[in-house]
């Protein structure tokens, strides 16, 4: 299955850090080579501060070797490095750390007005952000997500927005505070990022577009993992156009996300649909997986096998995706719903035990299954259980209806207008009459 | 003195001096080399006589006429010449003892034929000032009166003009014998002014030569008679070749004079020697630049070139002449070793000439000319190359060109060059018959100029600022974009005109700062994409260049580009099975009906409005040569098949509706057309082929329907065109069974209670899942009232179809709809307030109007009831 693993080509649009949850995942699934995997991994650790870590997977790569003295050396460094910071921040720790500045940073909306606050009481001044800034970074090289999110919460505050490193606050923040999985608070950081990266601070429209296809792939931890997330991922990604257009130029893979995050949300799915096999099908030379060619199978060939042939490598590949095994059950519901739905739209009469096949399901299941969506009221159908047969409901409308339809509300609106025509009436008359007052 | 000179002295003596009767005696041996007509000379012999002194009048005259000649001064000239006459009268008496001066007859000749010139001249006259153009007139009636009366001498004159010219040549040289050194200087630009006759460069320089020879003779006066003979013969073989010449111009006189300080600086024993050693071999064919004893050095070389170039660009120039100038030059500085750079300035120099050489732009070069150029230009690129230390740019000052040492100097842009060069060639492609062999000869040298530009390309990569670079990538990607590699088809070879147009055009993108490369770049990146079946990458070229929004705003020329991007684009979806795409891009440009303008392959008469003549030039002139054209009758076909496949079925499923919309306007007009005709007999042209498909497919006949648009006839018109006419067949049938089987379903389904899937698969021999999906497709979209039965595979058709009244029934009730909508628009448009206050008065009394109306034409019905 690991043709369709987007591990690889989502690695290079997302930090270091982020990627290691990725990893994680895969030597779990067991797809590649557990070797290659921990070399990856200590190749990944080599930039960052988290030197413990880096010694762990050292020892599980090479369990007969030491640990390099190399790595050793550079604990030692960071130790250091993390000492030294620590007593430069310790002074605005401990301002912070009062009880009455906290209270004073909740009420205080703007950021110049609190560090006024702070420089009278305090004696801050302007550069101790920055020594803030810097702790926190190294906070976060060293794997201390909280102790980043903390520090770059209060950096954030005090920075001004036109601050050149106030962009990559918001970005430690983010990311931070996906790797604690704080989703709520993820979330408002991603909106916060958003706003900022879509005023368009950048020089060059290549610039934001990186932003924004960096963006879209952080973005995938907070919307696949927040109750809301289905919802969001469609507004930004489909209907924001620069965020389209950077899925569409940049990284096509995201549709895959994209499909799976329409599917499985029944409650906008039937209009949402129509634009995204646009999309698709715009895109079907560049990027295809079997999620999306599910859905190019169902609306553009009605391939009812070949959806169904999808929709089982659809299984597989799910599973074995970091972002979306998590609604592997939701999204094989929503797809046998579907492809039913498609058919019943288009079929009279269907037998079961074909329906049976193409669900995927046994004719037993599959009676029941569609039982409960006739009791559910979800579909106008019978068994006919002597031959098999669902048959449908009649879904067209006589002409004598539609003439009904077309002409039911006129009279209503007849009624409107002569009301409405009778009010102005009235009120000429009045006018009328103050003027003959005046002559 | 000169024996010579001694005669016509004597001769004058005797006959109390005069010129004329010096003609018939010495004609032969008067020397070209010492025609200055020098009036200030004679200025200085004003007391001879009577006769002297008129006549002298008379060339003061005759010389400013002459000048104002020169500028064309038609009123001036008028003037002048009624003076002229005046002056004659004056001199009458002289003249009739002498009989009429030649010089005189000399000047009306001349002016005659300076009229008539300036008469048969219409456009010249016609951008004459008004008073120039009535000057003209009136000189020219006056001018005809006045010749009758000397009508003989003129005839005389006619029949032997030179004479004339030696005549005075001879009065020069008497002069000149006569003169001291120090006037010599004085004489020069004199001479220019009055210089009637034609007069090459190479003849100033000789005559120079000879002037300052005459002058050594002063000093030594042995042997003075074999250089006079021989000056006189020399020239004499060189006289057709003058007639040839144009007039130098004014500003020749200070080359001269640049010329002489040079010769000055040299010693004048040298200059002297030159002139008799050089009497032996009396024919030399080539223009000497150099005296032989000089030393051919960088600076006498510049000098000389300097003084060659100075001369460019005026009016009377001979082009040609220069050219072999500068050529004779070039080979001189390189027998003499003087290095690259001397060379490559010359060169450049020259190919400037040859570019110089024709003065309208509409006009294209000689083949020979031509060839001449190509061979220059590389021949410079090969020296820039071999040579890399040299620095050859324009923006090099003058002052600080460096020619003698190693780190060259040189202004001259090369790029500039190519860039012209491949103007010409264009031109050249303009003026040639596109089907003839001159135009397949010329078209030969494509090659040499793209090996040209490719090797321009590879000079400059590492030398020059982006925005040149950009310029040269540009001229390679022109010279690519339109080629289809066929590289590309034999499928083992390495694509290697993607890459290069991916590689140049990228280059532009990101480095180019004008926007109209980068523009036209990405259209030829799209034509490119589009010529190779890369439809998704032309695609979205194109719609990420958004240039559909701007391209309006842009230049002519690009715009035609980009008419040549869509076609292409339209082409390259039809090929790739995108018809209702390919249809979208054709249709702009096909709906006019003047696909062949937009695409610049041709003039159309327009029969509304005239053309002025100039907006008929410029737009000949961005004509594109032949090799480059799209076939227009592939255009046509592709964008009618294309309409027809979304038109037909169209039109079969919404027969009963009352409004219904076009898609494609220009295919109506054909089918309409069609059908106008009396009697349709088996289809001939590609448009009655379509049309007869069209026919065809109306009925669901797709077997039909195929066989008029694939067919022998189809296949040699348009469709082997293609690179793969095979894979386009195909898709073209497979989509005319698609379409041809929505049109049956759409035109027959009142028909059927039911229909099997497998005998709609049979009768269009398709397969059962592509039907089955068609089917599904249509009933999704609810075009198609039906729904299948899948146990029995069948479609069920669902009789939706109202009857007669029930259709009434519905249209109807629509009616009322949009009557009560269209009231509520109304109340809603008339309750603004504002319009209560404002109207209210006028409306008041429109209706007190109204209400009048209305009891009249109550009263007459009361009448009528009565």
């Amino acid at each position: 299955m690991a043709e369709f693993d987007l591990t690889t080509r989502m690695g290079q649009y997302l930090d270091r850090h982020l990627v290691f949850p990725l990893l994680e995942f895969l030597s779990v699934k067991e797809l590649y080579d557990e070797k290659e995997m921990l070399k990856g991994k200590l190749e990944l650790l080599s930039n960052t501060n988290m030197v413990d870590f880096a010694m762990d997977v050292h020892k599980n790569l090479y369990p007969d070797q030491d640990v390099p003295n190399s790595l050793k050396e550079k604990r030692g460094h960071v130790v250091m490095e993390l000492k030294q910071l620590q007593m430069e921040t310790d002074l605005i720790t401990k301002i912070f750390e009062d009880p009455e500045v906290i209270r004073q940073m909740q009420s205080s909306r703007d950021g110049r007005q609190l560090s006024d606050f702070l420089y009278k009481e305090h004696g801050f001044k302007a550069e101790m952000v920055e020594t803030l800034y810097n702790y926190a970074k190294f906070q976060y090289e060293c794997g201390n997500y909280s102790g980043a999110a903390e520090y770059l919460y209060f950096v954030r505050i005090l920075l001004p927005p036109n601050d050149r490193s106030y962009l990559d606050t918001l970005w430690g923040k983010l990311a931070s505070e996906i790797l604690m999985q704080n989703w709520e608070t993820a979330l408002e950081d991603l909106n916060r990022l958003k706003e900022v990266i879509d005023a368009n601070t950048f020089s060059s429209a290549l610039l934001s577009l990186q932003q924004r296809t960096w963006l879209v792939h952080w973005s995938l931890f907070v919307f696949f993992n927040h109750p809301k997330g289905r919802d969001l991922i469609i507004d930004m990604f489909l209907y924001q156009q620069l965020y389209l257009n950077a899925i569409q130029t940049v990284c096509p893979h995201i549709l895959r996300y994209l499909t799976t995050a329409v599917i499985t949300n029944k409650a906008r799915r039937r209009t949402v649909l129509k634009d995204l096999v646009k999309v698709i099908q715009q895109e079907s030379y560049t990027y295809k997986d079997p999620i999306t060619e599910f859905v190019e199978c169902l609306y553009v060939h009605f391939d009812f096998d070949g959806a169904q042939q999808k929709l089982r490598e659809c299984e597989s590949v799910l599973i074995n995706d970091f972002f979306l095994v998590a609604c592997l059950e939701d999204f094989i519901e929503n797809a046998r719903l579907l492809i039913f739905e498609t058919f019943c739209r288009i079929h009279e009469c269907i037998s079961i035990n074909m329906l049976a096949q193409k669900l995927n399901m046994t004719p037993d299941d599959a009676e029941r299954w569609i039982v409960n969506l006739i009791r559910n009221a979800r579909l106008d159908a019978k068994i006919d259980s002597k031959l098999g047969h669902v048959v449908m409901g009649a879904l067209a409308m006589s002409p004598y209806q539609q003439v009904i339809e077309k002409t039911k509300n006129l009279a209503f609106r007849s009624q409107v207008l002569a009301m409405t025509l009778e009010k102005k009436m009235n009120m000429k008359d009045k006018e009328a009459v103050g003027w003959g007052g005046h002559e | 003195m000169s024996r010579f000179f001694k005669g016509s002295d004597s001769e004058s003596e005797s006959s109390s001096t005069d010129e004329e009767i010096n003609i018939p005696q010495k004609p032969a041996v008067t020397a070209k080399a010492f025609q200055f007509s020098d009036d200030e000379e004679e200025t200085r012999r004003v007391v001879r006589s009577a006769k002297d002194k008129r006549f002298e009048e008379l060339r003061t005259i005759i010389k400013q006429l002459r000048n104002k000649k020169n500028i064309k001064d038609m009123c001036a000239i008028l003037s002048d010449f009624e003076n002229l006459g005046k002056a004659f009268e004056k001199a009458k008496k002289v003249v009739d003892k002498e009989g009429v001066p030649r010089f005189y007859v000399k000047i009306l000749v001349e002016l005659d034929d300076f009229i008539n010139e300036c008469w048969e001249d219409r456009d010249g006259r016609k951008q004459m000032s008004k008073n120039n153009a009535k000057g003209l007139t009136t000189l020219r009636q006056k001018l005809k009166k006045y010749n009758r009366d000397f009508e003989q001498d003129i005839i005389l004159y006619r029949e032997d003009p030179d004479v004339g010219d030696e005549d005075e040549g001879d009065e020069d040289g008497e002069d000149e014998a006569s003169e001291e050194e120090g006037e010599e200087e004085v004489s020069v630009p004199t001479f220019k002014k009055a210089e009637p006759k034609p007069q090459t460069l190479d003849d100033g320089e000789d005559s120079d030569e000879y002037w300052n020879m005459s002058s050594g003779e002063e000093s030594s006066s042995s042997e003075e008679e074999g250089p006079a003979e021989f000056t006189a013969a020399y020239f004499l073989k060189k006289e057709s070749d003058k007639k040839e010449v144009k007039k130098k111009p004014k500003k020749e006189k200070e080359k001269r004079s640049i010329k002489k300080d040079e010769n000055e600086e040299n010693d004048e024993g040298g200059e002297w020697e030159e002139v008799t050693k050089g009497m032996p071999a009396p024919i030399v064919e080539k223009p000497k630049m150099f005296a032989k004893d000089t030393e051919v050095n960088h600076e006498a070389v510049c000098k000389k070139l300097v003084e060659i170039v100075s001369a460019r660009g005026k009016k009377a120039t001979d082009r040609n002449e220069q050219i072999e100038l500068l050529k004779e030059l070039l080979t001189i500085a390189e027998t003499n070793n003087l290095g690259a750079g001397i060379a490559i300035k010359v060169r450049f120099n020259i190919v400037a000439a040859i570019f110089d050489y024709n003065s309208n732009i509409a006009t294209c070069m000689r083949p020979e000319m031509w060839e001449m150029c190509l061979s220059y230009v590389t021949a410079l690129l090969d020296l820039l190359t071999s040579n890399p230390d040299i620095i050859a740019s324009e923006h090099v000052h003058d002052e600080s060109e460096n020619l003698q040492t190693t780190p060259y100097r040189i202004r001259g842009c090369v790029l500039t060059v190519v860039e012209r060069m491949d103007e010409e060639f264009i031109k050249m492609l303009q003026a040639c018959d596109a089907h003839s062999t001159e135009y397949v000869e010329r078209l030969k040298d494509e090659k040499t100029i793209y090996e040209i530009i490719k090797r321009l390309q590879e000079y400059l990569e590492d030398r020059a600022t982006t925005e040149e670079i950009c310029r040269i990538y540009l001229h390679r990607i022109e010279h690519t974009y339109y080629k289809c590699d066929f590289s590309l088809a034999k499928e083992n070879v390495e694509e290697d005109s993607e890459k290069l147009m991916d590689r140049l055009c990228k280059y532009i993108y990101a480095k180019d700062v004008t926007d109209r490369l980068r523009t036209r770049a990405i259209l030829c990146h799209i034509y490119h994409h589009a010529l190779h079946d890369r439809w998704f990458q032309a695609r979205d070229l194109m719609l990420m260049s958004h240039l559909q929004d701007t391209i309006h705003h842009s230049d002519v020329p690009t715009q035609l580009l980009y008419n040549r991007t869509m076609v292409q684009l339209g082409l390259c979806s039809f090929r790739c099975g995108f018809t209702k795409d390919a249809h979208n891009a054709l249709v702009d440009i096909q709906s006019g009906g003047r696909a062949k303008e937009l695409l610049a392959q041709g003039l159309l008469l327009q029969r509304q409005h005239e053309r002025t003549p100039e907006q008929e030039k410029i737009e000949k002139r961005r004509l594109l040569p032949y090799h480059m054209h799209i076939n227009l009758e592939l255009l046509e076909c592709v964008y009618l098949v294309s309409a027809m496949l979304m038109e037909i079925p169209y039109m079969a499923a919404h027969e009963m509706d009352a409004r219904r919309r076009m898609i494609s306007k220009n295919f109506h007009h054909v089918l309409r057309m069609a059908e106008r005709q009396t009697l349709t007999g088996p289809p001939e042209s590609m448009r009655e082929h379509v049309v007869a498909a069209s026919r065809a497919m109306k009925t669901g006949d797709w077997k039909a329907c195929k066989n008029f648009v694939i067919n022998e006839k189809m296949n040699t018109k348009v469709w082997n065109l293609f690179p793969h006419p095979d894979r386009v067949r195909d898709m073209i049938t497979s989509k005319i069974q698609e379409e041809s089987l929505r049109t049956y379903l759409f035109t027959y389904s009142s028909v059927y209670d039911s229909l099997s899937l497998h005998t709609l698969a049979e009768m269009f021999e398709l397969e059962k899942q592509v039907v089955h999906s068609t089917i599904s497709k249509m009933i999704i979209n609810e075009e198609l009232m039906a729904s299948l039965d899948e146990p029995t595979q069948c479609v069920i058709m669902h009789r939706t179809e109202p009857t007669r009244l029930q259709s009434l029934a519905l249209q109807l009730s629509e009616k009322v709809g949009n009557l009560v909508e269209n009231n509520e628009r109304i109340t809603e448009i008339k309750q603004g307030n504002l319009f209560y206050q404002k109207g209210n008065r006028d409306r008041d009394q429109m209706y007190q109007q109204n209400q009048q109306n209305w009891n009249r034409r109550q009263n007459r019905q009361q009448q009528r009831a009565y």
